[in-house]
């Protein structure tokens, strides 16, 4: 934890998170006097999702998401915690980035979407092109900005290094996605946010009448890595199932496809509301995210050609059908608390 | 997840200081913020990830050195770009741009295209008309 002064003055404590925009919002939010967590946030705003994307390609891989779409996140936590928020994009580059320094000259604290690839502070290994990662930018100084990346630290960044972030096209491309708070309920109406959140990840994950989505979508993707070996051979099938793996653990996801940081929330919500049944549930999801892990391990073993005959496709979308069912369950159980719990 | 099961293995660390965040559980029933050192599996992931992008890369740069592709081709991997997305930032159609990766073609262009394309890649123009001569050590 570090803290350093913003624009107006005003001390921004930086504190590690797990996940970019679940760690953006809530320092958003602490930093105009609201102390919420990150898992909070994620939960309030219905970050768990599922979806598979074949038709969006990053680096010829598709995408699975995890997570509910880029921004959504921000933009329903505050609209249920009763915020005043702005979300800006611009065709204008230059305009975008004068507007950027005006609201830093106003001592605010400005959340952007920018390209990881393009982001000057990034190690080269770590370079991948996908325009969804989220920062903080605390003012300007002589030589750029200086920035709050919640998964990384505190570091500078040239002016044109965060314009060319900013404004890369491509997949995804954020088109300047810029967000701020302009002001914030000091109390907001926490148990009520969180039964709103709890509902609409209920709905997302069970009754989207697609099969790529939700619950429904775990299982397609389940049956394809199943085929896969078969469909694509073998060396195709291990590349789609490494960049699988890479979604589930790698893109911030506080472990096992953001399984556990949902847990923690629940978790919190259960001593917010006293709830017992919740707290079980918490329970359960961490369990999930244990299934998660183990899916992730089989993988790695089938890539690894270790143990052919424990380690096959089959057994990878077997694990990932085990999910799916836990999951349904999981959130059946979580619609019947939710109707019991009041605000 | 408790608190002492976040794998913590001595890996190389691909990201170079972006320690990774994990949720777990801690003695008193709380969760937590654990960062990780690094697990085996992730490291491997990224490795792959990583050394196909370096594998794309060597074998478009021989290709440029036997006169099979343009330079551009080779700046285009580098960038981890396609024609769509190479075209949209330079400003030129994604069919000009994958005929301009011919190198008959690509030695004929204007110079105001070789600067569009040199913007986008974020390089200069003399470095755009050659590719270098050894693999690019990082």
């Amino acid at each position: 934890m570090t803290t350093e002064l913003a624009a107006n003055g005003k001390p921004f404590v930086h504190q590690q998170a797990a996940h970019c925009e679940t760690g953006v919002t809530s320092a958003l939010f602490r930093h105009q006097g609201v102390d919420i967590s990150e898992p909070m946030i994620f939960g309030i705003g219905s970050g768990i999702f599922f979806g598979y994307l074949p038709f969006i390609k990053l680096s010829h891989l598709p995408i699975t998401a995890f997570r509910s779409k880029p921004g959504s996140v921000f933009r329903k936590a505050a609209k249920r915690l009763g915020a005043d928020f702005v979300i800006k994009t611009f065709r204008n580059p230059q305009q975008g980035m004068d507007e950027l320094r005006q609201l830093l000259k106003t001592g605010k604290i400005v959340g952007l979407a920018t390209n990881l690839y393009w982001l000057p502070y990034v190690s080269e290994r770590h370079r991948h092109n996908f325009s969804g990662h989220n920062i903080i930018v605390l003012r300007e100084t002589e030589s750029g900005f200086r920035i709050c990346d919640p998964t990384f630290a505190m570091v500078d960044c040239t002016a044109d290094g965060l314009q060319q972030a900013r404004f890369v096209p491509g997949p995804l491309n954020p088109r300047g996605y810029m967000y701020y708070t302009k002001s914030i309920n000091p109390h907001p109406d926490l148990r009520g946010a969180c039964i709103k959140g709890m509902k609409d990840s209920c709905n997302a994950m069970l009754k989207i009448p697609l099969p790529i989505f939700g619950v429904r979508g775990i299982r397609f993707l389940a049956k394809k890595v199943v085929k896969s070996p078969d469909k694509l051979g073998f060396q195709e099938a291990c590349r789609n199932l490494a960049g699988l793996v890479r979604w589930v653990e790698e893109t911030g996801t506080g472990g096992a496809g953001f399984r556990y940081m949902y847990a923690a929330f629940i978790h919190e919500a259960a001593e917010l509301f006293g709830s017992a049944e919740l707290a079980n549930l918490a329970e359960e999801m961490d369990a999930i995210g244990n299934n998660w892990r183990e899916f992730s391990v089989i993988s790695a073993r089938i890539i690894k050609k270790r143990g052919k005959e424990e380690a096959t496709f089959a057994k990878a979308g077997e694990a990932m059908l085990n999910c799916a069912n836990r999951e349904e369950a999981f959130f059946n159980n979580l619609q019947k608390v939710i109707r019991k719990i009041k605000t | 997840m408790k608190v002492n099961e976040v794998p913590q293995d001595d890996v190389f660390d691909y990201s170079e200081g972006i320690k990774k965040g994990n949720y777990a559980l801690d003695d008193k029933g709380k969760y937590v913020m654990v960062p990780s050192k690094g697990w085996v599996i992730d490291e491997m992931i990224n490795r792959m990830a990583y050394d196909e992008y370096k594998a794309k890369e060597e074998e478009t740069r021989k290709a440029v050195l036997a006169g099979r592709k343009s330079p551009l081709a080779y700046y285009m991997e580098l960038r981890q770009m396609t024609p769509e997305i190479l075209g949209k930032t330079a400003g030129i159609a994604t069919f000009r741009v994958k005929r301009h990766l011919r190198p008959e073609i690509f030695t004929k262009l204007k110079p105001s295209v070789l600067e569009a394309y040199a913007k986008a890649l974020a390089i200069t123009t003399e470095e755009l008309i050659t590719v270098p001569k050894n693999p690019r050590e990082r």
